[in-house]
């Protein structure tokens, strides 16, 4: 049997099932993006080519809910690594005492899943039942959490709070596999303290920082669960994400035609994104 | 070697296009008791049953009170019917919507009966989803058509063809706490102030003046509901109607941004700024609801049947229970919610599915289920005295009718949705001062007249 022709043949099962699960339905939702797809009115539809593009980038509603998407990735994944690093450093130091406790407590969080955590703090943060308000208000403070400037960051906060373990757990690996060589020669050079964390531990992490806040991008750009459970979008567009806003154009009111656009919009964004990542991630393992 | 990687491709394409061949069209079928087959069984065709065979209807339903009395109701149709079963697949309402829509496209359909909310009417009837049920009306014997009540009645029909019969109302109403109204002490101190005896508001200056009123007394005086999209438009809705406005007019021209429509978003407004609980702008009713159970406000719009609940004296209000009351929204004219019972287009259950509508919803039927606690369609169940004082009383069906024949729904047409949602932004906007009143409105006239010139 010819070794190439074995090979392929191996490919085969592969490449059909990605061909089912991902090529077939991505064409599919193209075609749709350049139809008047209504669920509502199958069999009816009309090629109509980019006007559903072009409808969309004039949406006022669209533009909104990325600058909210972006909004909250970058705060949200800013926090959790500032908090995660934090964390990681403190656990990765030997003399703190219960590590291997707190480090069990502190990556709870990530292991619930997001709608659950959504109507959880739904209820902990409402004014008349929450815990939250009634120990604050005790306290003499005041907090509409989910006011009209006040909502966005609550989502970023509870994501924040489910999702610094994962960014913890990430670069705790990282510090870990760390070589302590260039630490022991930098404090016989007399460093310490934050410049230690400054010159020799975050450019010796970075490709593990890096991957973790790509990782973690990715994924805020998902945000829907605690938008669904929590806010619906709501005061105003305030807290309106993408993911949220293509569920309630295809789903709500079965426009799938441009719900397909705004996703593939979507796609292009995050592309861009990942594509000048990638290229920082690159550099940043050429300079190594 | 090339024939041995044909075969592979082609066996793994026709693998995947037997996996992918529609079902052929087959439906369940329970055989009756006293059958020799007491298993379920499966016909391949559509033929029609033969008599001795059970027919399960499939039936979606929203989790609420309603589904529990139809529920409880449909043993008693089981026994007066035993050819036919009935299987409900109650869920929340959020997940309604997708589910009916995927039996409707489905060859085969997954539900036999549905309930229609009021905004997806006209999309379901002009999609051709459902079944027009006028001949089945004119061949059923006293079923008195007629006697639901008008408004609540033509939010079945379509393009002149009926589609949908009445299950419940949820039209709006006022509920107060009828206490405070009738403390000597208040309406002394209203008198004084105002000049004018303390009664419940029947006009929006009135609504504003009781609402700061009772919020200086120590009770707030209206628990809002100014929650984004459905929420906020179904109660500011009502205000624009006692400002003598409306979504459109009889011609269909949009006409929410016009001087009725500042009025009633302004005196809105005002009432959530004065009056109205603080850190409430996301509330929905479950938040209002329990704001008036709790004792911390005097007045809320909801809907009529809110007022049992809080009356009940094991319910949410403890010690108050029993002081609140129901009255017509300021300006009389409400906003009218309806869910009707429907037969999708494509169940092969149809005249069993007509059986157990009619059965439900005839006469006798909706009697009994109004009496055990359901949201009256009827006009003579409404006025039957033996309903009075089985159920709350004749001062509530009573005013209950009034509410529902001057009530008219949020939007029709088929992007009601889309319309409910999109207008209801703005106002939250506009209550939450991201946006002025001119441009929440002018932005909520320019979007309904977009979404209605769409397809």
């Amino acid at each position: 049997m010819d070794e190439r022709d074995f090979k392929y043949r191996l490919i085969i099962p592969l490449a059909l099932l990605l061909i089912i699960v991902m090529i077939y339905p991505l064409g599919y939702s193209l075609w749709v993006s350049l139809h008047d797809f209504k669920l509502t009115s199958i069999g009816q539809e009309h090629f109509i080519g980019f006007s559903n593009y072009w409808n969309i980038l004039k949406d006022h509603s669209f533009w909104r809910a990325i600058s909210n998407t972006i909004i909250f990735v970058v705060l949200a994944v800013f926090l959790e690594f500032l908090i995660g690093f934090t964390l990681a450093l403190m656990l990765h130091r030997e003399t703190t005492p219960f590590r291997n406790i707190f480090r069990a407590i502190l990556l709870s969080p990530m292991f619930i899943t997001p709608i659950a955590v959504g109507l959880m703090f739904r209820f902990l943060l409402n004014s008349q039942l929450g815990f939250v308000p009634v120990i604050l208000n005790k306290l003499g403070i005041n907090i509409d959490w989910f006011s009209y400037k006040m909502a966005l960051f609550t989502l970023v906060l509870i994501d924040v709070w489910q999702w610094t373990p994962f960014m913890l757990l990430l670069l705790l690996a990282g510090l870990e596999s760390l070589s302590q060589d260039p630490f022991e020669a930098a404090k016989v050079d007399g460093a310490e303290g934050w410049n230690l964390i400054r010159y020799i531990t975050l450019p010796l992490l970075k490709p593990v920082i890096l991957a973790a806040i790509i990782i973690r991008m990715l994924d805020a750009f998902k945000v829907y669960e605690y938008v669904y459970a929590i806010t619906r979008g709501g005061p105003g567009e305030a807290t309106e994400t993408i993911q949220y806003h293509i569920y309630r154009v295809g789903f709500l009111y079965f426009r799938l035609g441009e719900a397909s656009a705004m996703a593939y919009l979507l796609i292009i964004v995050i592309l861009v994104l990942v594509l000048i990542l990638y290229h920082v991630l690159q550099r940043e393992h050429a300079n190594l | 070697m090339r024939r041995n990687k044909i075969f592979t491709i082609t066996l793994l394409f026709v693998l995947f296009l037997v996996a992918c061949q529609p079902k052929a069209p087959a439906e369940t079928v329970s055989v009756t008791e006293g059958s020799p087959l007491q298993t379920e069984v499966t016909s391949p065709t559509k033929q029609a049953q033969p008599a001795s065979e059970t027919v399960t209807l499939n039936i979606i339903m929203e989790q609420v009170p309603d589904y529990d009395i139809v529920a409880q109701l449909s043993k008693q149709f089981e026994e007066e019917y035993p050819n036919i079963k009935i299987n409900f697949d109650a869920m929340p309402y959020d997940a309604m919507r997708d589910k009916i829509l995927t039996s409707f496209l489905a060859s085969d359909a997954n539900y036999d009966v549905i309930i229609v909310d009021n905004p997806w009417m006209d999309e379901f009837a002009k999609a051709n989803f459902l079944t027009p049920l006028d001949e089945f009306i004119q061949n059923t014997q006293d079923y008195k058509f007629e006697d639901f009540v008008g408004p609540v009645r033509e939010m079945g029909v379509v393009d002149g063809k009926i589609y949908g019969i009445p299950y419940y109302n949820y039209a709006l109403g006022m509920i107060v706490r009828q206490d405070l109204f009738d403390d000597p002490k208040l309406q002394e101190d209203f008198q004084k102030q105002f000049n004018q005896p303390l009664t419940v508001p029947t006009t929006l200056e009135d609504y504003l003046k009781v609402g700061k009123f009772f919020k200086d007394h120590g009770t707030f005086g209206a628990a809002m509901q100014p929650q984004r999209g459905y929420k906020i438009f179904e109660e500011w809705k009502n205000w624009l109607y006692g400002a003598g406005g409306n979504l459109m007019d009889e011609n269909g021209n949009v006409i929410i941004d016009n001087d009725a429509g500042k009025k009633a978003l302004n005196m809105y407004i005002e009432m959530y700024k004065t009056a109205a609980p603080p850190n409430s702008l996301n509330w929905g009713f479950d938040e209002s609801l329990r704001s008036m159970a709790s004792g911390e406000s005097a007045t809320m719009i909801s809907y009529n049947w809110m007022l049992p609940t809080l009356n009940k004296p094991d319910g949410p209000s403890g010690n108050l229970a029993g002081k609140f009351a129901l009255h017509e929204v300021p300006g009389g004219k409400a906003v009218l919610g309806t869910w009707h019972w429907a037969i999708p287009a494509n169940t092969k259950h149809k005249e069993q599915a007509w059986t157990f509508i009619s059965w439900l919803t005839s006469p006798k039927m909706d009697k009994q289920r109004v009496i055990l606690g359901g949201a009256p369609t009827r006009v003579s169940v409404m006025q039957d005295q033996e309903v009075w004082s089985q159920g709350f009383g004749q001062a509530y069906y009573e005013t209950v009718l009034k509410i529902l024949e001057d009530a008219e729904p949020l939007a029709r047409g088929p992007h009601a949705e889309e319309i409910i949602n999109e207008v209801g932004t703005f106002l939250n906007s506009a209550v939450a001062g991201e946006m002025s009143v001119e441009d929440a409105l002018k932005a909520a006239a320019d979007k309904v007249r977009e979404i209605s010139a769409k397809p």
